[in-house]
C-alpha cells in the first residue's frame, strides 16, 4: 500500500511541476532559417521567436518555447504539451480540421524549386525527376498531387536534410517555401539555382491553437495586431526576409 | 575561463585554431555536450527499472499461482516479439491518455465527457516536457529490457545449486524464504554476463531519445551538423552531419568499452564473493 | 476510454490490418534482402576473427567489436550522410540510375553490415564449441583442412549456431522497424512504423495503429521461429533424443 501512495504522490508532482511552467509555451522546429532555428548559443532563435515575444510582451502573459520535430508538431499541440505552434506553418483547410490558426503574420508565400545550376531541369515537362520536400509539408503535398506521375517524390524529416540531399544531387529539384530557399541557393556560391515558376500553395502563415483555445487565439490576435499597425513587424520582416512581404501584397 | 582560452591560443598557437576552439566551444556545441546527461539518465534509470521488472517477471514466472505464470509469459514474449522503438514509442503516448482520461474523470463535467472531444476539458490537459518524457523513456525502456532481463533472471535462479536450496529447507526455511534469501541472492553471479548483454543493448537503445523529443545527443548533432547558408545562424557550412555521427558512433563504442571492463570487474568481484560463501559452507 | 480502446473485432481493427499489409511487406523486404549477403559475409567475418593470422583477426575482431558495440541508428545515419558526403548519389552501377542512394539499397546495406558483425560473433563462438573429439578424429583419419572443415567444422558450426541466429534473424526484422527513421520515403514505399505514425497522426488512437503494427510484427516473428525450428530439426535429425540435448549450444536470447 505504501509503494501505491508513493506512487500516487510522484504522479502528482509530476502534474504540478508541469503546471508550475510558464503562461504559454509555444512549439517551433528550430530548423527552417530564417524562420526558426538554433543560432550559435544553442537558443531557438529567428524571425518567429522575435515576433512571439514581442506578442506575449503585448499580451502580457509570460512564454516558454519548446522545440519540437515538424512531423509531430500538430499532434503534440493537440496532446496539450504546448499551448500554440508558430513553425512557418501555412494555413490550410486540412489543418484547420484539427487546429485553429490565429491571424495570419505574413501573407502566402509562393513555394519555388530550387536545382543544381548544372543540371538542366524542365519544370514545364518534369518527367523522370526525383522532387524532394519535407515531409507532411503543402509542398509535399502539392508534389503528391500534381507531379507524382512520371516522378519520383522524396520526403524528408526536415527542410535541412532536403537541402543536403539536393547539394549532393540525390535529389534533382527541391520545393519549398522562397523565403526559406532564397538565403540557401544565395549562400551556394552558385552551386544552386531556382527552376521554374513559383507555385502558389496554401495560405499564409499563422501561429496555431488547440480547437478550443481560442480566449489565448484572441489574445494573441489582438497584440499582433497591434505589432502590425505600428510598423514592427515589417521592421522584423525585412530585418529577416530583406523585405517587407506584405508590402509586396 | 573559454574566452581566456581562446585568447590564449590565439597568440600561442594560431588564429585559425583559436577559431575552430571558439566554435567547438560556442554555447550550440556546448549544449550537445551537455545533452549526454539525458541519454546516461536514460540508461541508468532504465537499466534500474528493467532490473526491477526482470526480477518481477521472472518471480511471476516461478509464482505457484498459475495467473501470475501466465501473466509473466506474457510478459516476457510478447515484448520480446515487438521491436524495442515501438513499444519506446507506443508506451509515453499510451500512457499520456490513460492518465488524462483519469484526470478527465475528476476534472470534466458529464457533458462535456460525452462530447467526444479529446481531452474532454482544460483539467485533464498533461503537460509534458523533457522531464516528464525522460522519465517515460526510463520506464519504456526499462519495460523492454525487463523482458529481457527476466529471462536472464529466469534462466539463473534455476543454475543455483539444488543442493544449497535442498540444505536451506532441511534447516526449516519456508518456501518464500528460500525463494527471497537463497535463490534470489545466489542466482546474481550467474546472471551477470547476461544482464552485462542486456546493458548493451540497452544502452545502445538510448539512441531513440530523440523520438521523444528529447534534445538529446542525436538530435543536437543532426542539428549541428545541418547544412547552415544562413549567417544569423552561426558558421556558414555545407553538410557536416556525417562528422557528428562519426562522434556519436565511437562515443557509444566508447560506452560499450567502459562497460565491458565494468562488468568484467563485477564478475569477478561476484565469484570472489561466492567462493568464500562456499569455503564458509563446507568448512 | 471506449473511443481509446478499440472493442476487439471491429470494423477499424480490421481496416487497419488491411491497410498495414503492404507496408509489412517493406519490412519483410528489409530483412529478407539482407539475410542472402549478411549470413555469407558473417561466415567470413567468423573465419577471419578465428584465423592464426593476427592482422586478418584484429580486422575482424575490429569491425565487429565497432557494429555491435554501437546503434544501428546511428550507423544508418552515418553511412547515409557519409554517402552523400562522397557523392555516391551520382555514381551509376551498371547505367542504373539513382540507385545507390535508394532507401531499398541502402537500408538492407546497412542492415547487412550491422547484422554480420552480430552473426560473426555467435557463429565464432560456435566455431570454438566444435567438438574436439570430431577435430582430432577427422584428423586421424588423414582429412586434409579443406575437407575437415567441409565435413566437421561447417555442419557442427551451423548446427551449434543455429537457434542464437534464429534470435539474430528477429532482431534483424525488428531493425528493420527504424530504417525509415533516418531515411527519406519514396512515394508510397512506407514500412510498417511510418504508416502507423501516419494513421496515428491523423485520428491520435494510439492504442489501434500502434497495436496493429505491434501484432504484424509480432506474427511474423512468430512465423520465423516456426520455420527456423523445422530447420533445427533437421539439421539435427541424426540424433537420437538424449544426445540432441547434451549437443544443445545454449541459446542467449540476447544480442
Amino acid at each position: 500500500m505504501r509503494k501505491i501512495q508513493i506512487s500516487v504522490a510522484l504522479a502528482a508532482a509530476l502534474v504540478s511541476a508541469s503546471a508550475m511552467a510558464a503562461d504559454v509555451r509555444i512549439a517551433t522546429e528550430g530548423a527552417y532559417a530564417p524562420w526558426n532555428f538554433m543560432d550559435d548559443s544553442g537558443n531557438v532563435a529567428g524571425f518567429e521567436i522575435d515576433l512571439g515575444n514581442e506578442m506575449c510582451a503585448r499580451a502580457g502573459v509570460e512564454c516558454e518555447w519548446v522545440v519540437n520535430e515538424w512531423d509531430s508538431m500538430i499532434p503534440n499541440l493537440v496532446a496539450g504539451n504546448y499551448d500554440m505552434l508558430m513553425a512557418g506553418m501555412s494555413v490550410t483547410d486540412e489543418r484547420k480540421e484539427t487546429i485553429m490558426f490565429g491571424d495570419e503574420y505574413t501573407p502566402p508565400d509562393p513555394s519555388s524549386f530550387a536545382a543544381a545550376s548544372s543540371a538542366d531541369v524542365d519544370m514545364a515537362n518534369a518527367s523522370g525527376l526525383k522532387i524532394g520536400a519535407q515531409g507532411a509539408t503543402i509542398q509535399a503535398a502539392y508534389l503528391e498531387a500534381n507531379l507524382a506521375d512520371g516522378n519520383d517524390i522524396l520526403s524528408y524529416e526536415s527542410a535541412d536534410q532536403a537541402v543536403a540531399d539536393l547539394v549532393a544531387g540525390n535529389i534533382d529539384v527541391l520545393l519549398a517555401d522562397t523565403s526559406f530557399l532564397e538565403p540557401v541557393v544565395n549562400g551556394s556560391g552558385g552551386t544552386l539555382a531556382f527552376v521554374g515558376d513559383k507555385v502558389a500553395i496554401g495560405g499564409g502563415v499563422a501561429p496555431g491553437y488547440r480547437q478550443d483555445e481560442g480566449e489565448l487565439a484572441a489574445k494573441m490576435n489582438a497584440s499582433l495586431a497591434d505589432i502590425k499597425a505600428d510598423g514592427t513587424l515589417s521592421k522584423l520582416l525585412i530585418e529577416y526576409f530583406e523585405k517587407d512581404l506584405w508590402a509586396e501584397q | 575561463m573559454l574566452e581566456a582560452l581562446s585568447l590564449w591560443i590565439s597568440n600561442h598557437v594560431s588564429a585559425d585554431a583559436a577559431m575552430w576552439f571558439d566554435y567547438f566551444t560556442n554555447g550550440k556545441h556546448l549544449a550537445w555536450y551537455a545533452s549526454v546527461r539525458f541519454t546516461l539518465i536514460a540508461a541508468f534509470g532504465g537499466a534500474a527499472l528493467a532490473v526491477l521488472f526482470g526480477l518481477a517477471g521472472a518471480s511471476a514466472r516461478r509464482s505457484g499461482f498459475a495467473p501470475f505464470r501466465w501473466l509473466g509469459w506474457g510478459y516476457t514474449t510478447m515484448v520480446r516479439g515487438i521491436p524495442d522503438v515501438l513499444i519506446i514509442l507506443f508506451f509515453p503516448l499510451a500512457f499520456e491518455q490513460g492518465v488524462e482520461w483519469l484526470m478527465a474523470q475528476q476534472a470534466c463535467s458529464a457533458a462535456e465527457l460525452a462530447s467526444g472531444v479529446w481531452p474532454p476539458c482544460d483539467g485533464a490537459q498533461w503537460y509534458l516536457s523533457t522531464t516528464e518524457y525522460l522519465i517515460m523513456a526510463c520506464v519504456s525502456l526499462g519495460l523492454v529490457y525487463g523482458a529481457f532481463a527476466a529471462n536472464v533472471v529466469y534462466g539463473a535462479m534455476d543454475a543455483v545449486p539444488a543442493s544449497q536450496l535442498e540444505a536451506a529447507k532441511a534447516y526449516g526455511f519456508t518456501k518464500r524464504q528460500i525463494f527471497m534469501r537463497f535463490q534470489v541472492r545466489q542466482m546474481w553471479i550467474y546472471a551477470l554476463p547476461g544482464l552485462s548483454n542486456v546493458w548493451m543493448l540497452l544502452l545502445k537503445a538510448t539512441a531513440f531519445l530523440s523520438l521523444l523529443q528529447i534534445a538529446d545527443i542525436v538530435l543536437w548533432a543532426e542539428r549541428l551538423g545541418a547544412p547552415n547558408y544562413f549567417a544569423r545562424a552561426g558558421m556558414l557550412h555545407p553538410d557536416w552531419r556525417w562528422r557528428y555521427y562519426l562522434v556519436l558512433f565511437l562515443f557509444y563504442i566508447l560506452m560499450t568499452v567502459l562497460s565491458e571492463y565494468f562488468f568484467k570487474f563485477l564478475e569477478k568481484r561476484a565469484s570472489r564473493g561466492m567462493r568464500l560463501n562456499q569455503g564458509e559452507a563446507t568448512a | 476510454m471506449s473511443e481509446i480502446l478499440p472493442s476487439f473485432p471491429n470494423s477499424a481493427f480490421v481496416q487497419d490490418i488491411v491497410i498495414l499489409a503492404k507496408p509489412a511487406l517493406f519490412n519483410i523486404y528489409f530483412a529478407f534482402a539482407s539475410i542472402p549477403f549478411g549470413f555469407p559475409f558473417a561466415v567470413v567475418l567468423a573465419l577471419m576473427k578465428n584465423s592464426s593470422s593476427g592482422l586478418v583477426s584484429r580486422i575482424a575482431r575490429v569491425y565487429i567489436y565497432a557494429f555491435r558495440g554501437s546503434p544501428l541508428f546511428i550507423q544508418f545515419f552515418m553511412f547515409y550522410s557519409l554517402m552523400l558526403a562522397f557523392n555516391l548519389s551520382h555514381w551509376k552501377p551498371m547505367g542504373i540510375d539513382h540507385i545507390v542512394m535508394h532507401p531499398l539499397f541502402i537500408g538492407p546495406l546497412v542492415l547487412v553490415l550491422n547484422t554480420s558483425a552480430y552473426a560473426a560473433e555467435i557463429l565464432y563462438g560456435a566455431l570454438r564449441a566444435v567438438p574436439h573429439l570430431e577435430l582430432e578424429a577427422a584428423k586421424a583419419i588423414g582429412m586434409n583442412r579443406l575437407q575437415t572443415f567441409r565435413s566437421v567444422v561447417w555442419p557442427n558450426m551451423i548446427r551449434l549456431a543455429w537457434p542464437a541466429y534464429t534470435n539474430e534473424v528477429i532482431f534483424l526484422f525488428h531493425a528493420t522497424a527504424i530504417v525509415y527513421f533516418t531515411l527519406p520515403v519514396i512515394n508510397d514505399e512506407k514500412d510498417l512504423m511510418n504508416k502507423a505514425g501516419e494513421l496515428f497522426e491523423k485520428d491520435y488512437n494510439v492504442f489501434l495503429h500502434f497495436s496493429v503494427a505491434a501484432l504484424y510484427f509480432l506474427v511474423i516473428s512468430l512465423m520465423i521461429f516456426f520455420v527456423a525450428g523445422l530447420i533445427q530439426k533437421r539439421l539435427n535429425r541424426h540424433k537420437v533424443p538424449t544426445d540432441r540435448q547434451s549437443l544443445s549450444y545454449k541459446p542467449t536470447f540476447l544480442r
